[in-house]
């Protein structure tokens, strides 16, 4: 009988527990309310809206791509493959580019020659702003001192040294190639940095950045180091 | 003794870990029905003590106040008048009144064992 009602009792206790936990659960955890403004949702729509048309200029490319094979399969589908090989080895950083772009020159301030002050190398955090910067507004291809930026290029202190690729960079001055899509595109790039605070940060450490006016024609050297790959696999064929 | 702990400690985690979220519309109900399960309990709690306990009153009770309750809830939400205060008050009030009964019956207890040790 005894045992009975305890048995009975953990029970009810138990959905007793059950149902409390799930009340908590409930007042806890409220559904977030979208706070937004009209100006950060028209934000957000416009940056959907961008990444919609690169899409769908990406369908495109790689539709050019496939006819570009279907009409080649029948005379030498070896050259087909050889022309995307080539396309990928460009985007990838392992050609030399030349095109449209422009030049930076990173100097040691006049008012650090001026006073004295030994002039030290670029910091890697600096180096990596302007590049973000870079990035931000369509510099496609780089090359700090004659060294390119591939999607995996370090840039970091070793010993004292900043250095890019794992090769040191000179101590000012060097120079920043930039090369872009387009004149257009180099033209937009250049009042951009003209515009950004990017220069600031340069005088704070006693450099100048000096940027070029945009040239039709300016090669960036190709990244000539073995690419390490330790993470992606080849998928079993049929995945 | 211990069972009935080791119930609600499984019952809580498994609505913790589960994550189960209800939507804030039905919130009202699983208050009051929380609220009627809880009365029931000490309900079945202050019987057992005045050995007046009887398993068919008490799951029945339980279930059917919390049914009663919710459905209470529920009718009140369509006639436009607030009939869940009325469960809410009705299952505090006793909520109150047996716990003190329970508050009663254990110090009694204890007095006497006290009196028997002394």
């Amino acid at each position: 009988m005894k045992q009975g009602v305890y048995v009975r009792f953990t029970f009810i206790l138990l959905i007793v527990g059950f149902m409390v936990a799930v009340q908590y659960n409930t007042v806890q955890k409220p559904e977030s309310r979208d706070t937004r403004d009209i100006w950060e949702i028209r934000q957000e729509l416009s940056a959907e809206k961008q990444l919609h048309s690169e899409l769908l200029s990406d369908i495109r490319e790689v539709n050019e791509t496939i006819t570009k094979y279907e009409n080649l399969q029948s005379e030498s589908p070896a050259q087909a493959l050889n022309e995307t090989l080539e396309t990928l080895r460009e985007k990838a950083g392992l050609t030399i580019v030349t095109g449209p772009g422009l030049e930076l020159v990173i100097e040691p301030s006049l008012e650090g020659i001026a006073l004295g002050e030994t002039i030290s190398g670029i910091s890697p955090d600096l180096l990596v702003r302007l590049l973000n910067e870079i990035n931000r507004f369509n510099g496609h291809d780089v090359s700090i001192d004659g060294k390119r930026i591939i999607h995996s290029s370090p840039i970091r202190d070793i010993n004292g040294q900043t250095t890019v690729n794992s090769l040191n960079v000179r101590t000012p001055p060097f120079k920043i190639r930039i090369g872009t899509e387009t004149m257009e595109d180099a033209e937009k790039l250049y009042n951009h940095l003209q515009s950004s605070m990017i220069a600031d940060d340069f005088f704070i450490d006693n450099l100048t950045l000096t940027i070029e006016e945009p040239k039709d024609q300016i090669s960036i050297p190709a990244y000539d180091q073995p690419i390490e790959n330790n993470y992606l696999k080849n998928t079993s064929k049929g995945d | 003794m211990w069972l009935p702990l080791l119930g609600l400690i499984l019952g809580i985690s498994l609505g913790l870990l589960t994550d189960i979220q209800i939507p804030s519309v039905y919130e009202n109900y699983l208050s009051i029905a929380v609220l009627a399960a809880l009365d029931t309990l000490f309900g079945g709690i202050r019987a057992q003590l005045q050995h007046v306990y009887d398993d068919k009153v008490f799951v029945s009770g339980f279930f059917f106040n919390i049914a009663l309750a919710a459905g209470l809830a529920f009718l009140g939400v369509h006639l436009g008048v607030d009939l869940y205060l009325a469960a809410i008050f009705a299952f505090g009030v006793r909520l109150f009144q047996n716990i003190a009964v329970i508050r009663r019956m254990l110090l009694t207890k204890w007095t006497e064992r006290k009196g028997t040790i002394d």
